[in-house]
């Protein structure tokens, strides 16, 4: 294919056909389309749902949007936001996409920083995942948001709010990943062996502060007892990230390398399934002595209550499972690609499990026992609520499955355009 | 000022004329699940008997309010008198106050498409010179009594000065000034309030609020 060179890095004159119409994209399509159906029907909810006050019912009696407001005052559904339960799916698909995007990142610097030689050759590649995944959890985060009033974290920031902090870090730490990637790719090699390591360590510091900033946005809801006593929250955020993370990389490495490349795929399976192994067991250890510290009331919850099924099959799948099988590769000492393959497949499924437990989980104890009498009924003809749970809409679902095609997109373009994961020497 | 009310909930008949006239005075939205002030339900039996607690309920307008604190755009703030107000137009939805608040206080508003709470009705009626909330003027029963706390002879000082109360979820540290006095039939007392529950009087209480102002700055 013809290249051309821009700053240092050789580009592909891809041609647009092959550009927008190759499989990876046409997946991209099918998964974005299912998203923007749930876009669709979100920002009709949210924009322009019938809501009426006194004084419209008063001035405009004959309105029919007074009239499909009152009925959906009384037999609607309250809205898109439960008060009992503000912060949902959107914002555990975000965590988790993040998360293990820039866990993706931050173990990539780490293995370069101990000179993992096939790491090495492969970090643009992951890299370039890492960030395709981080852009599907921001996609999400911008949907549940009122992106038309966003101009305020700009003009009135209060800068000690989590909330606030995600705005300049994410505008630091996008480019500098960005940067990273660029110095991977570009041949001016002098430049990179002089700032390598001093980018790598840059590259740490960062991955490690956006992972306290995230903690701090759950800790300063200090209702939420789950998210208040979870000890370390920043060592547990890291730990949990790592674990699917590496599990990503593992499902990545088989479908990118072990068919054209299978003597690196051989190095960096055995690579990967050590550190997962490492990770997993770390995280076990992590999830069985954490119940010890956090309140009763949400433990209670979630181990014994009704999240309790949920946490059993985050267990199996996150730890139990990918434990066992990936043991198994690494002791035989050869890794079976289908022992890794379910593996990490089960690893993803059982990490994001662990993330909407730790979401729904927060707000899973009710607010509602303010006088120490037990819970209140949220309405006259309701009854009182000893959990909070509402599962997600479909249209939800159809926006996190979207933000899967915006990680397909973005990394099927740069890996068009730049090669990402071609195997380098360095 | 400092302003904060006091509920004599043992009054409450569960009529709900303070969540319509709230709703009237305040144009809140329409529904059931978009409340401003409530009255909250608690069903419980001992030996065999039924009872119901009727808890009237509202922003506490804390004065270690974590909802300030977690509000990305400073949409929620402290305004004149201690209020816990929320700008609208600044809101971005993020509903972190919702998941900060500990007495689920908040809801969103489907009309401005940001998050409401109750306001004292400072806009509606305490700056236009009114000395009374809706709440308070509407009720039949005079459950709730609206004023500034830093005022030592008002009805609301002097009232706390002479009846014992409570506020809720205390441990939370965020100070509520929302002020349940204690009931004066002692079946009532023991049914209505948790085991868990500090009963202060004025002058216990008061070193509390100071240093909760002292913290902010007020």
């Amino acid at each position: 294919m013809k290249k051309f060179e821009l700053l240092g890095i050789e580009i592909n004159k891809v041609p647009l056909t092959q550009l927008l119409f190759n499989k990876t994209m046409l997946l991209a399509y099918v998964l974005l389309a299912i998203g923007v159906y749930g876009i669709y029907d979100v920002i009709v909810e949210r924009y322009f749902i019938d809501a009426a006050n006194a004084f419209d019912a008063g001035m405009h009696p004959g309105s029919v949007h007074v009239a499909e407001a009152m009925k959906e005052a009384i037999f609607g559904n309250g809205g898109e936001v439960k008060r009992e339960e503000p912060w949902t799916i959107y914002i555990a698909n975000y965590m988790y996409m993040i998360y293990s995007g820039s866990g993706i990142i931050f173990l990539v610097a780490l293995a370069e920083l101990f000179n993992v030689e096939i790491i090495k050759k492969t970090a643009a590649g992951f890299m370039t995942l890492g960030l395709a995944i981080v852009f599907g959890g921001l996609f999400t985060i911008a949907l549940d948001l009122n992106i038309l009033h966003m101009q305020w974290m700009f003009l009135t920031p209060n800068l000690g709010a989590g909330m606030w902090l995600m705005l300049p870090l994410y505008s630091v730490y996008i480019p500098f990943v960005v940067f990273e990637i660029y110095l991977l790719l570009t041949k001016k090699h002098d430049l990179v062996k002089k700032i390598a390591f001093g980018i790598l360590i840059l590259s740490v510091i960062i991955d490690i502060i956006e992972y306290y900033i995230q903690a701090k946005l759950f800790n300063m809801n200090t209702a939420r007892h789950l998210w208040t006593t979870y000890p370390n929250l920043t060592l547990y955020f890291i730990i949990s990230a790592f674990v699917a993370s590496s599990g990503i990389m593992i499902l990545y490495s088989m479908i990118t390398y072990k068919k054209n490349f299978p003597v690196e795929f051989k190095q960096l399976s055995s690579f990967l399934v050590k550190i997962a192994l490492a990770c997993i067991i770390l995280l076990a250890a992590y999830e069985a002595t954490a119940f010890l510290f956090i309140d009763k009331d949400w433990a209670n919850v979630i181990l014994f209550g009704r999240f309790k099924y949920d946490f059993y099959i985050y267990m199996f799948f996150a730890i139990a499972v990918p434990f066992s099988l990936l043991l198994l590769s690494y002791i035989k000492e050869n890794s079976s690609p289908f022992f890794m393959a379910v593996a990490s497949i089960s690893i993803i499924i059982g990490t994001y499990i662990g993330r909407l437990i730790f979401v729904y989980g927060g707000n899973a104890y009710p607010m509602s026992d303010r006088f120490g009498t037990g819970f209140e009924k949220y309405g006259e003809y309701s009854i009182a609520k000893s959990f909070i749970f509402t599962p997600p809409s479909i249209n939800e679902i159809f926006v996190i499955v979207g933000s899967v095609g915006v990680v397909f997109m973005v990394y099927a373009i740069l890996e068009n355009f730049l090669d990402v994961s071609k195997i380098r020497e360095h | 000022m400092n302003f904060a009310m006091a509920l004599d909930y043992q009054n409450c008949i569960n009529c709900k004329a303070c969540e319509v006239a709230c709703k009237e005075q305040n144009g809140v939205q329409l529904g059931a699940d978009k409340q401003r002030i409530w009255v909250g339900q608690t069903e419980k039996s001992i030996f065999g008997l039924p009872f119901v607690n009727y808890y009237p309920s509202q922003c506490n307008h804390c004065l270690d309010a974590p909802c300030v604190d977690v509000c990305p755009t400073g949409a929620s703030h402290f305004a004149e008198g201690g209020l816990v107000l929320v700008d609208q137009d600044k809101c971005i939805l993020c509903k972190g106050c919702m998941e900060a608040c500990p007495y689920d206080a908040r809801f969103v508003d489907d009309k401005a498409v940001a998050v409401d709470k109750c306001t004292f009705c400072y806009d509606t009626r305490i700056s236009k010179g009114e000395t009374t909330t809706a709440c308070q003027a509407t009720c039949p029963t005079k459950v709730r009594l609206f004023g500034d706390l830093d005022d030592e002879n008002s009805d609301l000082v002097k009232l706390l000065k002479k009846r014992k109360f409570f506020v809720l979820k205390e441990s939370e540290g965020t100070v509520p000034k929302l002020f349940y006095l204690f009931p004066e039939n002692e079946m009532f007392a023991i049914n209505s309030i948790g085991s868990d529950t500090t009963i202060y009087t004025w002058e216990n209480f008061k070193p509390i609020l100071e240093k909760a102002k002292a913290k902010r700055g007020m």
